[in-house]
């Protein structure tokens, strides 16, 4: 009922789409409204069965090439770097202009407006870093039925057809990707609004295949939901009437898409036939479902499809309320069908067809046509960023709990840490620091010398992490109020509505100054109390309105010209990053921020870091961490985690230690629990788990360097930190729908335990040419199989690919920090070939120094025998106290000696140890500087 | 200058220390006698002894960098003069963190430590010593609360018995009482039935009729009114209704009274044949009908005085029994072997945090009120739960108001040697579950005495 209430609200909207060409649910007909006094909506009484029936009838009503569009070839206007043509619907006569782009780096971009609209329709600001950069169209040819265009590279085309309006793109002769091939592109034109009663119908009373058919009669007219929506007790007024838009996507040779969080499903993304489509619109959602297409607390439309030949992307930049339907011809298919299909040589190509539907804006959309996923991860990295460099404390342990009580309580929590040998970097504090939850406060009893407890831990080079919101009351209120900072509500008064501090006024987030003005806040002298060691957790960014439709902001709220409803799922960006650009600013631009939100957008990976929010603690819950992750990293967020331990209800002692060694390989690794549970701090649960827990947190800190250098790498690449298997394996289908494994990284390859009572898990190692070491025991396996590991309650399977150069520092110090300067230990895992790569990547770990080229990055190489170091980055400077401790080789042979040459041109002898039976040389104290260039041989 | 003098001699031996071996303590230079070769402690390996202290760990048990930080399992020997010794994990060694008060685990790194140990020898010298003067003080008064202790059990053990002696003589004194009742009642049942049986007609009718006509005529004006008939007689049928004023004149024969001639030949028939009205059930008019005659009064008077003696004894017996059980619940419980927590019984300790004032009464329960003045239990006695060693170091009060996610808020008090007895912290670090601390003499302990001792260096 729940999720059928969500599914009616949110559909309001679309109701009032036009035309039967439309959405083919019936359920989201407007006929479905009933505008009776009590403003119940009618299909709140119809079955989900129901529901499906007719929207089945209404499938088969719907035949593809039937688009009203038609494009105007007569306008069309070719420039170096755009095309633009005019797009008209046979029904209303209402005109769009098409803007087509090429643009650098292989992406083709789509924008449809209206040609002259009412008056100006929302286009998503600040969230593509610079105005992509164009590449020259050309004309191929051209005659009345369509136009051809060169898209430069490779023989790529794209098709131009007028009657009805389709777009093409073609790669020799292949069809990479169809625009409005089954004609679904709408466009809600503004209108102006006729003061026509409405058709008073109570549709309550007939049944609804009546309504259905009376509605159809009235299509052309005015229909309910248009002007004005209600749900529960809240009401929409809707200034600007319908304004919807779709279009919709085939992708023939598909049978893979990934992408459009944050949705708690799998990683590969399901059809949607049978069900709801996938909701993106950020909201604050109390306990979650699973394996459900509902809205959560995030949004990125950005879809990836894949294949053994290719990958490509959608990037639909519209920050309204927005619906993806996905459907796929081979999707009933059962695994005999597909083999008869191959056996017999079926004509019938797999394709995969999707709508993407937003309440307003335009229509713009980035086509990113790969060819690799990587060059996908690039692509979009060039459109909207890459992740945020973060500061190197914060890939450490993080512990958290609503709530730590008082200083007192945060004194006795860290010095459990240390008392128990388990390091840890970061320590949170929930909104009951604040005095009366009001944000940038102190409670002053509990917290009544905060910078005693900050000099505390940062004594112990230890962090704190603090939540605000972006809501205020009180203490800068009036000072918001004054400036006019604040969302307005339809009528021009302050919005308020209800969360934590009580009523509540949410400030705008949207207006660049008053971003500057929230950022100056976080300035020493503002905000009391604080240091350098005090980091900013964004919550309730989506915006939660506990007193809110769906307990968030009312669509028709209004930011300067324009409406919530046009810009929702970029509040929650904007928020962080205005805290980020408060946390730079106090340090004078030094220092990096570390912020974490639960709320974002495409973009908000250049912010900081996303958690999956309110989990509960579950096995299902640390399951789906891995998808849902999986699924953020795809669309550029890396830093992802989930709360460990679940944050509602309390885990059993098994899953909470699972929970730990499956959160000690994801990005972000936080534990989090709700105030109603009972404690939880890692040593609570005897001796022998607070030991299990002590090792998966230390395994992290282990790899820390690792850690490091592969957000080094995302934040220049944009390539995923933790990726599924088929990145990196992009030919190999089995790997296609893999979620409950997953790399870091090219080299490290995880299978978490997330069964209770496990007694093995059965991970793929993929490559038909790769060998994979186990971790922990240096055995050797082969690619390419299904390799049943037999566990116990220690085990975290881990496997280092062949061919890997993987640094650690074994020496586990209370917090990251300390062990800034200590010595590495190499990992060296020969592949079939005997050889291995790996890069080091060095820096102070906190300022943004790197920028100005103070890091040192190098990359290790083992072929031949020799293992060298070489300067990726010449004309970078940075020293570092680190050297090599320690030298592990997997899979080796046993030398009779082994020489160290650093540049001085000194040689020396480096002493080792053989273990024949794992094939394992360890080189002993080779002594050198991590910074240096040195070669070692093996004779 | 005295200062300076002491830090160069801690700095000397600080030095001829790490020349030899960094990070040991004396009881384990026997390991580390200088050889060709060294031999990890637990016997796994033997390795060159210039390996020993070299920042590479080479022994699985990591006995071969005592002073370094390169074993993960390792451990560091701070001698800390002038304070106490101890250990400290090897990975603290060189971490930029002052562990050690003399500055021995940051030989190198950037952290300016200075040596403390003269500092914190001092403080704790005077800490222990505040802690020696609490026990020994705390002893003291413990002991007097074991023979308070002693004296009020024993003291509470002869009221038991007290009780149980009163409870037995009231229970051969209720046994009387009942029995004397019951010979009452039966007397009195006799006599009514004497009376009912062995009396004239006449006289009872004259009786009757004559007392009946008195009960009747409520003013005692020699003649019944419809008022009269109205609020005296009722339907044989429907003893609730009032007789309405026609059915009242009808029974006066149509007139509005009646003298008591008439009354013996209508009204009285009426009522004697009593299958239409009735005279009211009332207790005077059964008090009038018995109050005629003196034997039966006297028998029901005996019989109401026995009543009210077997109830004054059965009262009694009640009470006593109670209270008997009272006190044997409070000596079923365990007040520790002298008893000495026995005093704790009765009495209630407040402490006021924040907004909230917590009382804990001993062997009771647990409350917490708020300043708007809510009062919310935190758990009922449930139980001792030290631990096996010394069981009366907590307990567990159980079973408070329920928490708004299911349970119920439960406290768990440790209790703390101190001079006074009182209420010292109360948290609640999970929801619903509060920790307090509560100081008593009672809780010091001759065995802690002895490790203070020990502990000084």
């Amino acid at each position: 009922m729940f999720l059928g209430w969500l599914l009616s609200w949110c559909c309001g909207w679309l109701c009032a789409l036009v035309g039967h060409w439309l959405w083919t649910r019936a359920t989201l007909r407007p006929v479905t409204r009933v505008p009776s006094a009590s403003d119940t909506i009618c299909f709140f009484e119809i079955s989900a069965t129901d529901v499906h029936s007719i929207s089945n009838r209404r499938q088969r009503a719907l035949k593809p090439g039937e688009s009203p569009y038609r494009a105007l070839l007569e306008t069309m206007e070719l420039t170096k770097t755009r095309l633009t043509l005019q797009l008209t619907n046979d029904n209303n006569k209402v005109r769009l202009l098409l803007e087509l782009y090429r643009l650098q780096g292989n992406m083709t971009r789509v924008k449809i407006n209206e040609l002259k609209p009412l008056k100006p329709r929302y286009e998503v600001p600040d969230v593509l870093i610079r105005e992509p950069p164009t590449e020259p169209l050309s004309l191929l040819s051209q005659d009345e039925n369509g136009v051809v265009l060169s898209l430069g590279v490779e023989s790529q085309r794209v098709i131009v057809s007028a009657r009805p309006f389709r777009l093409d793109i073609m790669e020799g002769r292949e069809v990479l990707m169809s625009l409005n091939s089954r004609g679904l592109l709408a466009f809600e034109h503004l209108r102006m609004r006729k003061d026509t009663v409405y058709i008073a119908l109570n549709l309550c009373q007939c049944s609804l295949f009546a309504c259905q058919k009376a509605k159809e009669e009235e299509e052309e007219k005015e229909e309910e939901g248009m002007w004005e929506e209600t749900f529960k007790s809240h009401s929409d007024g809707k200034p600007n009437g319908p304004s919807a838009i779709s279009l919709d996507f085939s992708w023939p040779g598909v049978e893979h898409v990934y992408g459009i969080p944050e949705h708690a499903d799998t990683l590969r993304l399901k059809t949607t036939d049978n069900g709801d489509p996938y909701r993106l619109y950020n909201l604050d959602v109390f306990q979650y479902e699973l394996y459900n297409p509902m809205a959560l607390y995030g949004a990125v439309p950005v879809m990836l499809a894949h294949s053994a030949q290719r990958t490509t992307g959608i990037f639909w930049l519209n920050a309204a309320e927005t619906w993806v339907d996905i459907s796929s011809n081979t999707a009933g298919k059962t695994v005999f069908g597909k083999m008869l299909d191959y056996v017999q040589g079926s004509s019938e190509i797999p394709q995969t067809d999707v709508r993407w539907i937003s309440e307003s804006g335009i229509i713009d959309v980035f086509i990113m046509l790969g060819p690799t996923p990587k060059d996908i991860f690039s692509q979009y990295a060039s459109l909207t960023g890459t992740q945020s460099f973060p500061p190197l404390a914060a890939l450490a342990y993080h512990q958290c709990r609503w709530n730590y009580n008082d200083q007192e309580d945060v004194q006795t929590v860290d010095a459990g840490f240390d008392e128990h040998d388990i390091p840890y970097d970061f320590i949170w504090l929930d909104i009951e620091h604040t005095d009366g939850k009001r944000y940038f406060t102190w409670d002053q009893h509990k917290f009544a010398t905060p910078k005693d407890m900050l000099q505390g831990l940062m004594d112990k080079k230890r962090k704190v992490q603090m939540k605000d919101e972006p809501v205020t009351q009180l203490q800068i209120h009036n000072e918001i109020r004054s400036r006019g900072f604040y969302i307005k509500n339809k009528d021009g008064g302050d919005y308020e509505g209800w969360c934590w501090p009580g009523s509540a006024g949410y400030p705008d987030f949207t207006r660049a100054d008053m971003r500057d003005w929230w950022a100056s806040q976080f300035a020493y002298d503002q905000y009391e109390g604080s240091m350098e060691n005090l980091y900013t957790w964004n919550d309730m960014n989506e915006p939660s309105v506990f007193n809110g439709p769906e307990v968030t902001m009312h669509k028709d709220a209004v930011h300067g010209e324009w409406e919530h409803r046009d810009v929702h799922n970029m509040y929650g960006f904007y928020v962080q990053m205005a805290t980020a650009e408060g946390l730079i600013q106090r340090s004078g631009g030094v220092e990096r921020p570390f912020v974490l939100t639960r709320a974002f957008f495409a973009g908000s990976q250049r912010y900081g870091a996303v958690w999956t929010g309110d989990n509960a603690a579950e096995w299902d819950h640390l399951k789906i961490s891995i998808p849902m992750c999986l699924s953020l990293g795809l669309v550029g967020i890396s830093f992802c985690g989930a709360d460990v331990g679940g944050f509602f209800k309390t885990p059993s002692t098994e899953l909470l230690v699972r929970w730990y060694q499956t959160g000690a390989y994801q990005p972000f690794f936080r534990a989090h629990a709700h105030l109603d549970t009972p404690r939880r701090e890692p040593w609570l649960f005897g001796p022998e788990n607070t030991a299990l827990i002590r090792e998966a947190v230390r395994q992290r800190y282990t790899l820390l360097p690792y850690w490091y250098q592969q957000f080094y790498n995302t934040h220049h690449t944009g390539e995923p930190v933790m990726r599924p298997l088929w990145v990196e394996y992009p030919q190999d289908p089995a790997t296609f729908a893999l979620d409950d494994e997953f790399l870091i990284g090219r080299d490290l390859l995880v299978h978490p335990v997330t069964e209770e009572g496990a007694r093995g898990v059965t991970a793929y190692l993929p490559g038909k040419d790769e060998v994979w070491f186990d971790v922990h025991t240096f055995q050797k396996h082969n690619g390419a199989q299904n390799l049943y590991i037999p566990v116990t309650m220690s085990s975290i399977p881990v496997f280092q690919r062949g061919g890997s150069i993987i640094p650690r520092k074994l020496r586990v110090r209370r917090s990251s920090t300390c062990m800034e300067h200590d010595p590495y230990t190499l990992h060296v895992a020969l592949n079939l070939q005997r050889a291995a790569v790996g890069e080091l990547y060095i820096d102070d770990g906190h300022t943004f120094n790197y920028d100005k080229k103070e890091f040192i990055y190098r990359r290790l190489t083992f072929a031949n025998n020799i293992l060298s170091s070489v300067n990726l980055a010449p004309d970078a400077q940075f020293s570092t106290r680190s050297w090599i401790e320690r030298i592990v080789i997997l899979g080796a042979s046993k030398p009779s000696k082994v020489t160290l040459k650093t540049p001085d041109g000194q040689e020396s002898q480096v002493e080792f140890d053989f273990d024949a039976s794992m094939s394992v040389l360890t080189l002993r104290k080779p002594g050198m500087n991590a910074g240096l260039d040195w070669t070692i041989a093996l004779q | 200058m005295r200062l300076h003098v002491f830090i160069v001699a801690v700095f000397c031996c600080g030095f001829v220390d790490s020349r030899k071996i960094r990070g040991i303590s004396s009881s384990y230079k026997r390991f580390y006698k200088e050889k060709k070769s060294f031999l990890c402690i637990d016997g796994s390996k033997i390795i060159p002894f210039e390996q020993v202290n070299d920042d590479y760990c080479d022994c699985e048990d990591g006995s071969d960098e005592p002073g370094t930080s390169a074993c993960p399992r390792g451990r560091f020997y701070c001698t800390n003069l002038g304070f106490r010794p101890h250990y400290i994990p090897s990975s603290r060694v060189n971490d930029g963190i002052c562990d050690c008060c003399d500055a021995s685990d940051e030989y190198n790194s950037h952290a300016r430590c200075q040596n403390t140990c003269w500092n914190l020898g001092q403080q704790e010298r005077a800490y222990v010593e505040g802690q020696m003067r609490t026990l020994d003080e705390g002893l003291q008064l413990k002991q007097q609360l074991i023979e308070e202790g002693v004296l009020l059990w024993r003291e509470k053990q002869a009221q038991l018995r007290d009780l149980q002696q009163v409870a037995e003589d009231l229970q051969i004194k209720l046994e009387e009482h009942r029995r004397r009742k019951h010979e009452a009642d039966r007397l009195k049942e006799q006599t009514l039935k004497a009376l009912e049986a062995g009396d004239s007609d006449l006289k009872r009718q004259n009786g009757t009729v004559s007392s009946t006509f008195k009960l009747l005529d409520s003013n005692k004006d020699g003649s019944i009114t419809v008022e009269e008939v109205q609020a005296r007689v009722t339907l044989v049928h429907d003893e609730e209704r009032i007789l309405s004023e026609d059915e009242a004149v009808a029974l006066l024969g149509g007139g509005h009274q009646m003298d008591l001639f008439k009354f013996q030949h209508m009204l009285w028939d009426i009522l004697t044949r009593g299958d239409k009205v009735k005279i009211k059930d009332t207790h005077s008019a059964a008090g009038g009908l018995v109050g005629e005659d003196p034997h039966l009064q006297a028998a029901d008077r005996a019989a109401e005085w026995e009543a009210t003696n077997l109830k004054k004894v059965e009262e009694a017996y009640d009470t006593v029994n109670t209270e008997i059980s009272d006190l044997q619940k409070l000596l079923t419980i365990d007040y520790g072997p002298d008893w000495e927590f026995l005093f704790l019984n009765s009495q209630c300790y407040k402490l006021k945090v924040y907004e909230y004032t917590y009382t804990l009464c001993p062997f009771n329960q647990v409350t917490q009120k708020s300043s708007a003045g809510t009062e919310v239990s935190l758990g009922k006695w449930g139980m001792w739960a030290g631990t096996p060693k010394d069981q009366y170091s907590q307990m567990v009060y159980e079973n408070g108001e329920p928490c708004w996610q299911g349970g119920s808020r439960s406290t768990t008090v440790t209790l703390t040697c101190g001079t006074e007895t009182a209420l010292r912290s109360v948290k609640e670090p999970s929801k619903c579950q509060y920790i307090m601390d509560f100081q008593t003499p009672v809780a010091c302990q001759p065995v802690l005495k002895q490790r203070g001792i020990h502990s000084e260096l």
